[in-house]
């Protein structure tokens, strides 16, 4: 008896080790398959040297100069010059040439073409021989600037693991001529260009959760309305026009669905339109102000400013209207929530002396102030959640600015001269 | 007999986790480490056999770069209903910042406005609502809302009917002074009256 349960004893444990080396080895070759250089959740790793070589052929050097600007800006990478390349461009690759001067990666390449380019680019872990990343772009000469920003998000995601959002957009408000209107420019602020919708006062867009469609409010004819652009159509759309205030607001995820502050039965509340049958819900009612209503990633929750405490202040209740709770209680005067794409933070204008830009969770703790300089306002969080873009009068005319999350990197984008305001990023 | 029966069984147990380990094993080996299995090792060429500078792409298909094609959009006009009407009969009133209820010593010059309604019957009045810079654009609108509807709440309350006054809120957009100091700040967190005729008359 005793013999055979030894038997048995030493069968399940050779059972569980085989089990376990199994489960071990699958899970070794896993963890090096995806392979990440830079692990952008943790805000002390330190920065990956890396070698952009200006590309051979025809605008080589306009598109690396842009790969460049694109991920020196996300602070994750540290630009190497190219003063200190040992390999000629016309030069092989060897990895033996980089790792003594400590740079990881390596982005070397060609353009070929005229009218229509073609791109190769080779991306180097300086580690192997092989380049981790080897694609080739084509693009019409007009498509440069569209082009640089795809490699340098293949690039980004290749070495993070993650998308990159360097094709995307802001929208934002300029005035022009006496005239306002609705802006769109590339998020480094190239390519600005005025969308002609018009209207003595426009309002900060708002975007659909697909990118196809803004919603802003404008004055027109001593009448506050919303109105709506559908890119995929290029027309306008008025979608609710009455008397009083009406200011948008923000889609809901689905994009069926929008919120908005209408003064139209006296103090401004906060409605639900659908824009499928046009059918208005009111949310809040209470005697004072409620504004600026941003709906939560997930779209359960609203964020949104009201005065009901005596000062504006941030508030959040379900997207019903129910359980509406005070988010903010530091300051006299809080205003402008956005959402963090993740839902995890809120970010608004929060006035220290002088506006600034702060982050909060949206249970209210953790407050973070990120501006110092002059009056911000109007902020809105990036795609990846990992950049701020937000109006500033730091250096006079007011202007559109983008920064990281944490503040760092602060810097003027829009064009010189245009009084720029209620910039908003696009979802992709 | 019943010994050996149950010997047998135990024995039986036995083989049936074996077994189960080894199918478990394989089924592991070939789905949860699929992609280690499957990825071709094609052999790192060496770095000296290269004979370009530009090393050809693996993936032979160029990905063609596009754009949504975004062209300027013509907004409708909308017809006002109102033609611009006067301005400057009556004073503004002013308010503290931050607030909306108008002030006592406003009384006189509410006054007037509500007997110049009464005695000019065919008159609409449109009182505008304005802030100063230092807020926020959207609740700074909001505020210029509250203070045009507490002028005309006021009013309505010394009998001048509600459907003869219109109200519009233009925020901190359209300042009278532009300064950056209190004097100016003051004189911009006002409601404004026009007196408006209808359009095309």
């Amino acid at each position: 008896m005793k013999g055979r349960f030894n038997i048995q004893h030493s069968t399940f444990k050779n059972v569980f080790i085989l089990i376990f080396i199994v489960t071990l080895h699958c899970a070794l070759f896993t963890a090096a398959e995806a392979k990440i250089y830079i692990d952008i959740t943790s805000p002390s790793s330190k920065k990956l040297p890396i070698a952009i070589y200006d590309l051979q052929g025809p605008f080589g050097k306009e598109i690396s100069e842009i790969i460049r600007d694109d991920l020196t800006f996300t602070g994750l990478f540290m630009y190497i010059d190219k003063t200190s390349y040992v390999e000629t461009p016309a030069q092989a690759y060897n990895p033996g040439n980089w790792r003594p001067l400590g740079i990881e990666a390596v982005v070397k390449g060609g353009v070929s073409g005229a009218k229509e380019l073609t791109v190769t680019i080779n991306l180097y872990d300086t580690f192997e021989v092989r380049p981790i990343l080897s694609k080739q772009y084509q693009a019409e000469e007009n498509l440069i600037r569209q082009m640089a920003h795809n490699i340098a998000n293949d690039i980004y995601t290749a070495l993070t693991g993650t998308p990159g959002i360097f094709r995307t957009k802001i929208a934002f408000v300029a005035e022009d001529d006496g005239e306002k209107g609705i802006y769109l420019m590339d998020w480094d602020g190239q390519r600005a260009r005025k969308m002609g919708l018009k209207g003595r006062l426009v309002l900060s867009p708002h975007w659909s959760s697909d990118g196809s469609k803004i919603i802003y409010s404008s004055e027109r004819g001593r009448q506050w309305g919303l109105y709506l652009l559908d890119f995929l159509k290029m027309s306008e759309k008025s979608v609710f026009v009455s008397r009083g205030t009406n200011m948008a607001g923000d889609f809901f995820p689905q994009g069926d669905k929008v919120i908005f502050s209408s003064s139209k039965d006296g103090t401004p509340d906060l409605f639900t339109l659908s824009l499928k049958d046009s059918s208005v819900k009111k949310l809040t009612a209470s005697y004072g102000i409620e504004v600026s209503p941003a709906v939560s990633p997930d779209g359960n929750f609203i964020a949104f400013v009201s005065d009901r405490g005596g000062s504006p202040q941030l508030y959040l209740m379900r997207s019903d209207g129910s359980e509406i709770k005070r988010m903010t209680f530091e300051g006299s005067y809080n205003t402008s929530p956005g959402w963090s794409p993740k839902g995890d933070r809120i970010v608004f204008s929060c006035r220290r002396g002088k506006n600034q830009i702060c982050t909060v969770k949206p249970d209210g703790s953790e407050l973070v102030q990120l501006t110092e300089q002059g009056n911000n306002e109007d902020p809105s969080f990036s795609p990846d959640g990992r950049y701020i873009t937000f109006a500033s009068d730091r250096d006079g005319k007011q202007a559109v600015y983008v920064m990281r999350a944490n503040g760092e990197a602060q810097k003027r984008i829009s064009p010189k001269g245009l009084r720029s305001s209620g910039p908003r990023w696009s979802p992709n | 007999m019943k010994k050996i029966m149950a010997k047998a069984s135990r024995m039986n147990k036995v083989f049936i986790v074996v077994a189960l380990a080894v199918i478990l094993a394989l089924f592991m080996l070939l789905t949860g480490c699929q992609k280690k299995a499957v990825k071709p090792e094609a052999p790192p060429p060496a770095a000296e056999k290269q004979p370009e500078a530009v090393a050809k792409p693996k993936e032979k298909v160029p990905e063609k770069i596009t754009e949504q094609k975004v062209e300027a959009v013509a907004s409708k006009d909308v017809a006002a209903p109102y033609a611009e009407g006067k301005e400057g009969m009556f004073a503004d009133i002013l308010f503290d910042y931050d607030k909306y209820d108008v002030k006592d010593s406003y009384k006189a010059e509410m006054m007037k406005v509500s007997a110049h309604m009464t005695k000019d019957s065919s008159a609409t009045l449109s009182i505008e609502g304005h802030c100063d810079e230092r807020g926020t654009n959207e609740y700074n609108l909001a505020l210029g809302d509250r203070r045009a509807k507490a002028v005309k709440d006021y009013l309505v309350s010394l009998g001048v009917p509600s459907s003869r006054i219109e109200t519009i809120s233009y925020g901190e957009e359209k300042p009278l002074c532009s300064e950056q100091n209190e004097d100016c700040w003051s004189k911009n967190r006002r409601a404004h009256f026009v007196l408006l005729k209808k359009a095309g008359k």
